[in-house]
């Protein structure tokens, strides 16, 4: 198994969507003392001709022994094209090889163009050296093939790379809209910031349940008052994340209730009796730290 | 039924139970009878049950732990629950499930801390 | 994108053992494919709700376990099927608090909330189908 998650049945029926037969791989076998005859004259005529003359690609290779490694890797890709299997394992190099290109920053455009300048210059030779007989198109076709069959598993390792890197940022910014703060020892603050649809809710929810655990909080305190609209939905979330908090062994408090809010949730009937409610944030504060044996004294002067 | 599969401690006048098998019908229930006789042989006043171990609680164990501290209540016994998971604690709520009349803590500590508090207003009553 | 089935595999549901094989198969798929902790405890917990439905209202069935992949994230499918006496009235089973067994009453509509997609049929003395769908979140 891998990142693609390509199976045996997977493999089986890509191959057959490619039309990549067995004869094909068996015809790609019998040219390889072909390609290796061909295999350092083509690959040093693809890095003069194509990657070395344009600026962009040529800056993957700052000096020569990256080049010479990077020739070196090249040769045997090509080579593995007519080892006369398409495996798993055969997948999973390629796949290797995609991964790779996306971690160094090869664009689709790159590998695209400089795979097609490859089927050119191999085929151009192959034509000039077996003549443009039956046979010589046959092997040219089973040669498309397998070059195809390459490319999509190269896009779609991009296209997996791409939604990890967009995962990754998801989370940073799920991370960002529901920052839990800790005010005191055992006592954290959640300011809620914007509208609170039910995914988010689900996020709140888990962010704080995870964090009480985490700082083994004994109160923490939500605050509602960025949030624009507090309707049924809303209220019923907090009651649920309320609710959850209690079932690890800690409370809420849920300050920040305008006297908008207050009109809204006795309208709608919701009941908030079982909730710990505070109009502001300071007088929240107050009961999370009586809650949790402390008080804010004045000193006096 | 296999009895005995969850150990039962006793530390004074407490009950220490603590989960860290992974909980199937039949042992939740043989659990539940395990607990009631622990009670009733040792005379205890709080049973704590840790469930830190269990990463899934589905609702027939849910009913069976809330309905086991209801019984321990009424043979005279305080049950705190403690060290639920977070993705436990979802999920009941997701599903509609209360544990109603639960007492609940973060961890064993403050079990014994809770159940001190509880036995305490209890005595002043 | 259209969902395309990775893997299949079939197990049958004759007992409470039965039950927890399935759940940990699920399990072990979900945290496989990089399913997050709540994600795998909610899919768990919603396979065990429907499992022992089978085994209490109809005794013997088949879970069809299925991993998914849409093209943007990984999927499990879990189908739970039996040729017991069926759901005379889904909307009051599906309601939430009622059961034929004395019970809760919350394995269905609980599960319904615990997972993306959920597909219920049922015919009165041919049996029961419940499929229910959770993909990876992003
Ligand atoms: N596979 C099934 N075959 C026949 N009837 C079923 C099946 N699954 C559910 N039902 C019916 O739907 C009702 C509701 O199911 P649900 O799982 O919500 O509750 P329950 O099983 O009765 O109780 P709980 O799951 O809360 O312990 C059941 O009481 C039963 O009548
Ligand atoms: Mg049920």
């Amino acid at each position: 198994m891998n990142k693609l998650g390509i199976t045996e049945q997977e493999l089986a029926s890509r191959r057959a969507y490619f039309q990549l037969t067995d004869g094909d791989l068996t015809r790609l076998a019998a040219l390889r003392p072909f390609a290796e005859r061909h295999n350092d004259a083509i690959v040093d005529a693809f890095y003069q001709e194509l990657i070395l003359k344009h600026a962009e690609s040529r800056l993957f290779f700052t000096d020569q022994a990256t080049l010479q490694r990077a020739v070196a890797a090249q040769k045997r890709y090509f080579l593995e094209l007519f080892s006369g299997v398409a495996d798993l394992s055969y997948m999973e190099n390629r796949l290797r090889v995609g991964t790779t290109h996306q971690r160094i920053g090869v664009a689709p455009k790159w590998y695209l163009g400089a795979y097609a300048h490859y089927l050119r210059l191999i085929s151009d030779r192959l034509l000039a050296e077996q003549g443009p007989s039956a046979e010589t198109q046959e092997k040219l076709r089973s040669l498309q093939k397998i070059i195809f069959f390459d490319m999509a598993i190269a896009i779609e390792t991009y296209i997996a790379a791409g939604l990890d890197a967009l995962a990754r940022h998801q989370a940073a910014i799920r991370e960002l809209s529901t920052p839990v703060i800790q005010l005191y020892e055992r006592v954290l603050l959640l300011p809620l910031i914007g509208t609170i649809d039910t995914a988010r809710a689900m996020q709140v929810m888990e962010n704080v349940l995870m964090r009480v655990v985490e700082r083994q909080a004994k109160v923490i305190i939500l605050d509602i008052a960025g949030v624009p609209v507090v309707d049924t939905r809303v209220a019923n979330h907090l009651l649920q994340t309320t609710e959850a908090v209690r079932l690890l062994g800690a409370s809420t408090v849920l300050t920040g209730i305008s006297p908008q809010v207050a009109q809204t949730m006795v309208q709608l009937g919701v009941d908030l009796s079982k909730m710990h409610t505070r109009a502001s944030l300071e007088e929240g504060l107050e009961l999370a730290l009586g809650l949790t044996g402390r008080s804010i004294r004045v000193k006096e002067a | 039924m296999q009895s005995g599969q969850i150990p039962i401690l006793r530390i004074g006048t407490t009950l220490l139970a603590s989960i860290q098998i992974e909980l199937r019908d039949t042992t939740a229930q043989s659990f539940q009878e395990d607990v009631l006789k622990a009670i009733e042989k040792s005379r205890s006043r709080g049973l704590i049950i840790d469930i830190t171990g269990l990463d899934m609680v589905d609702t027939f164990v849910a009913r069976i732990l809330t309905d086991t501290g209801r019984m321990a209540k009424l043979m005279g016994t305080e049950t705190v629950l403690v060290g639920m998971r977070p993705e436990v604690a979802a999920t009941l709520v997701r599903m509609g499930f209360s544990m109603q009349g639960v007492h609940t803590a973060l961890n064993v500590d403050e079990g014994l801390a809770l159940l001190a508090q509880l036995q305490g207003a209890q005595g002043r009553a | 994108m259209a969902a395309r089935v990775l893997s299949t595999q079939e197990m049958k549901i004759a007992s409470e053992d039965d039950v927890v094989l399935v759940r940990r198969a699920v399990r072990a798929l979900a945290e496989r494919r990089g399913f997050d902790s709540f994600a795998s405890a909610a899919l768990t917990t919603a396979v065990t709700e429907l499992g022992r439905n089978i085994w209490v209202h109809a005794r013997s069935g088949m879970a069809i376990i299925e991993e998914l992949e849409d093209g943007l994230r990984p999927g499990v499918r879990v189908e739970f099927k039996d040729l017991g006496p069926g759901i005379p009235d889904i909307d009051w089973a599906m309601a939430g608090g009622n059961s034929t067994a004395s019970s809760l009453g919350l394995g269905l509509s609980g599960t319904k909330r615990l997972v993306d997609d959920f597909q219920l049929q049922s015919e009165v003395g041919r049996g029961t189908s419940v499929r229910i769908t959770k993909w990876k979140r992003f």
